[in-house]
């Protein structure tokens, strides 16, 4: 079963990942508020990706997630940002920076599995 | 009398003679007028030789004379100003006279003297006892034209009279008369000479006042231009000076020929400081680059408009829109251009904030969004719990809108970023087969839903493009078809190659008469619908237009859809279009230029 990490401020889309991926795949949903609780709950948890959103205050997507690359426990961890720039030109950028994919909101909280898995090159779960 | 003293008086009286004659010719050369130098002689011989009468008779070129100039003693009939007939001056008589030879007489009663009787009474007249005649002999053609061979030409007589008695004439008196009419010779030649150098004085001095004339005419016409022209520029300027844009004026080799005050208002720099200057020096080489291709466009004869970030004199940046306007001269060829450029940073500064605000609404809209969609796609699962058939239809219309909401906000910010600039396009080297593929998988489960059969001929024609846009493209196109055709009918979708201008459905067609061009692009949509009225082929690329407003609801359209594609083929220069016939569907077409665009080609 996989484990996916959702880092983002709101709690409705914590909420509504958590359901989706659980109901569609059954996986395993941890949640986080925060880039800085995020990242303590990456390093202790330590799941197979981690869903970040970019716009966030304080420590936004992409500072977590050059704070994932640093720390050396969790710079493994793929992660797949979820972002309102639907843009390609930031898109570009994004993976320019090294994030595995980028997931453009408004989604399908219920398709998530199936974006991650096809991201990630996973083996499709049934 | 000793013979010495006779030698004494001898001299005495030569050296008299010398010194006699030595005045008369000075008192002759001290005159360059003729008239007063035949005046001088006649009166200073009929002095010095105490004669009654001495006159100068000019003879003509007939034969005919006059007396020209006399002194006579009061007592005497005047000669002066009589004109005498060819008769009186025979040709033989003037032969002989034009041979310089003199003829003295001493009596003109004498029968040696040999004159005719009516020649006699003709004399007697003037009371003429005795006369002395010297020829005044010019040799003609020395003073003009030193090449003719001179020619002796007896141009009169100086002739002394004694009235009261007979005389008999001494060499000496001979000798002075001759010598004196040689002086006189010479003077006329002179005097000829004078005349003829004052008459080209005169028509010299005529024409150099004609000239002179015109001169100070075109003097004056410069002036009257020169302050026309001063006035019109001290206009251009005080208007020029007044506008707060920087107006200049460049030549072909990229110089300042004419700044407006705003540049020094603006860059510090006066106009004096500015002429001559290049474009580089002034803008610096980081600027200068991002003008660089207008002004090579400029001088190449186009006008052209873009945008630019300068730094003033204090540092500050400026955002300013920039139009350069060739100036050709009669043969069309450019000469330089004309500047014009103006502050938009306020217009930039409250363009980003438009865009910002879009952004964050656009991002504020999608977050709740997201909830929504999500928690009604798990409600509709069902896992929750079964739902009511009404329920389920409430579900299904919540479902549906909220996902047309989140179309309407991606096209809304895709519209919008499209419009910020093309500068956001990425072009590179993509295949049109390619996207074809993407594009109609990405179709095909909405076209699997409606029953649409998507049929694609992919072609692997080499694109300068932005693939990712140009995806956009053709999914929106696609997914146009796929809404407005009926179920079991197909969508294709193809590419080819075609010559520019072999356009279009439009009524222009048989007007365009377009010069060959390399091929381009192609792409085509064909959808079996009801198509679309000619009258709105145009007009379904503008913003929220639908054929039948009905269809609005009825199919989930945004409706911008199709400006996003007729956007983002213009930013890549090719040109969309529909063509359609009433009941027969539609084709939506595209073209894009075929390889890469001049520049990067190499």
């Amino acid at each position: 079963m996989k484990r996916v990490l959702i880092i983002d401020d709101e709690e409705t889309i914590q909420t509504i990942v958590q359901f989706g991926i659980e109901m569609a795949a059954g996986w395993k949903v941890i949640t986080a508020s925060s880039g800085s609780e995020g990242l303590s709950t990456a390093e202790s948890a330590s799941p197979d990706v981690i869903l970040l959103d970019v716009m966030m205050p304080e420590m936004d997507g992409i500072a977590t997630f050059k704070a994932l690359q640093d720390n050396q426990n969790t710079a493994h961890i793929p992660v797949i940002l979820l972002t309102a720039k639907a843009q390609t030109a930031e898109k570009r950028q994004f993976h320019e920076l090294g994030v595995n994919g980028v997931i453009t909101k408004p989604f399908n909280s219920l398709d998530l599995p199936g974006q991650i898995a096809k991201i990630l090159q996973w083996e499709q779960q049934p | 009398m000793s013979p010495k003293t006779d030698i004494e008086q001898e001299l005495r009286q030569q050296r008299q003679r010398v010194e006699l004659f030595s005045e008369v010719t000075l008192k002759i050369r001290q005159s360059l007028h003729l008239r007063e130098i035949l005046s001088t002689t006649v009166t200073e011989v009929q002095r010095i030789l105490r004669a009654d009468r001495v006159l100068i008779y000019q003879v003509f070129g007939d034969g005919s004379g006059k007396a020209i100039s006399e002194a006579v003693l009061p007592n005497y009939p005047h000669i002066l100003e009589q004109s005498f007939p060819a008769e009186v001056f025979p040709l033989e008589y003037q032969h002989f006279y034009a041979q310089g030879r003199v003829r003295a007489i001493a009596d003109v009663h004498a029968p040696q003297a040999g004159l005719s009787p009516c020649l006699v009474e003709f004399v007697e007249q003037f009371a003429i006892q005795a006369k002395l005649i010297v020829p005044i002999v010019q040799n003609l053609g020395t003073a003009q034209n030193p090449n003719i061979t001179p020619q002796p030409h007896l141009w009169g007589l100086l002739i002394a009279h004694q009235c009261s008695q007979p005389r008999e004439w001494v060499d000496f008196e001979l000798e002075l008369m001759q010598q004196l009419a040689d002086q006189i010779s010479i003077a006329i030649s002179q005097a000829q000479l004078l005349e003829h150098l004052e008459d080209i004085v005169e028509v010299r001095t005529g024409e150099l006042k004609a000239l002179n004339q015109s001169l100070q005419q075109e003097i004056k016409e410069r002036m009257q231009a020169e302050k026309a022209l001063r006035r019109s520029e001290e206009q251009l300027r005080l208007i020029t000076n007044a506008l707060p844009v920087l107006i200049s004026y460049i030549d072909h080799q990229q110089r300042y020929r004419f700044n407006n005050r705003a540049y020094e208002d603006w860059l510090g720099k006066s106009p004096a400081e500015m002429e001559g200057c290049p474009l580089k020096a002034i803008w610096g080489e980081e600027c200068y680059q991002r003008m660089e291709a207008a002004v090579e466009k400029a001088l190449s004869g186009q006008v052209v408009t873009y945008e630019n970030e300068i730094t003033l004199k204090d540092g500050s940046p400026r955002s300013v829109s920039v139009t350069y306007i060739p100036h050709l001269d009669s043969r069309k060829r450019t000469k330089g251009f004309f500047e014009l450029t103006s502050d938009i940073s306020d217009r930039k500064a409250i363009e980003r904030m438009k865009d910002e605000f879009i952004a964050v609404v656009s991002h504020e809209l999608r977050t709740p969004l997201t909830s929504l969609h999500s928690a009604l796609k798990i409600l509709s699962a069902g896992q929750l719990g079964e739902l009511s058939k009404n329920g389920k239809q409430m579900l299904a219309i919540a479902d549906d809108n909220t996902e047309r909401l989140v179309r309407l906000v991606n096209n809304v910010l895709d519209l919008q970023r499209i419009e910020a600039g093309g500068l956001s396009m990425s072009k590179q080297h993509c295949n049109a087969s390619e996207l074809m593929v993407q594009a109609t998988e990405a179709m095909q489960a909405m076209a699997d839903q409606q029953h649409i059969a998507l049929q694609v001929q992919p072609s692997d024609i080499p694109l300068w493009a932005d693939p990712d846009y140009i995806l956009q493209a053709l999914t929106n196109l696609l997914s146009n078809a796929i809404k407005f055709s009926p179920p079991n009918s197909t969508v294709q979708l193809s590419v080819g190659y075609r010559q520019r201008g072999d356009r279009q459905p439009t009524r222009q067609r048989s007007r365009q008469k377009l010069p060959p061009h390399p091929p381009e692009v192609l792409f085509q949509v064909r959808d079996q619908g009801q198509g679309i009225p000619l009258d709105q082929l145009e007009s379904i690329f503008e913003r929220f237009h639908q054929v039948d407003s009905s269809d609005s609801r009825k199919k989930g359209g945004t409706g911008l859809g199709l400006t996003i594609c007729r956007k983002i083929i213009e930013q890549h220069g090719g040109s969309i279009w529909a063509e359609s016939q009433l009941g027969q569907g539609s084709t939506f077409c595209f073209t894009l230029p075929s390889l890469k665009p001049e520049g990067i080609q190499s």
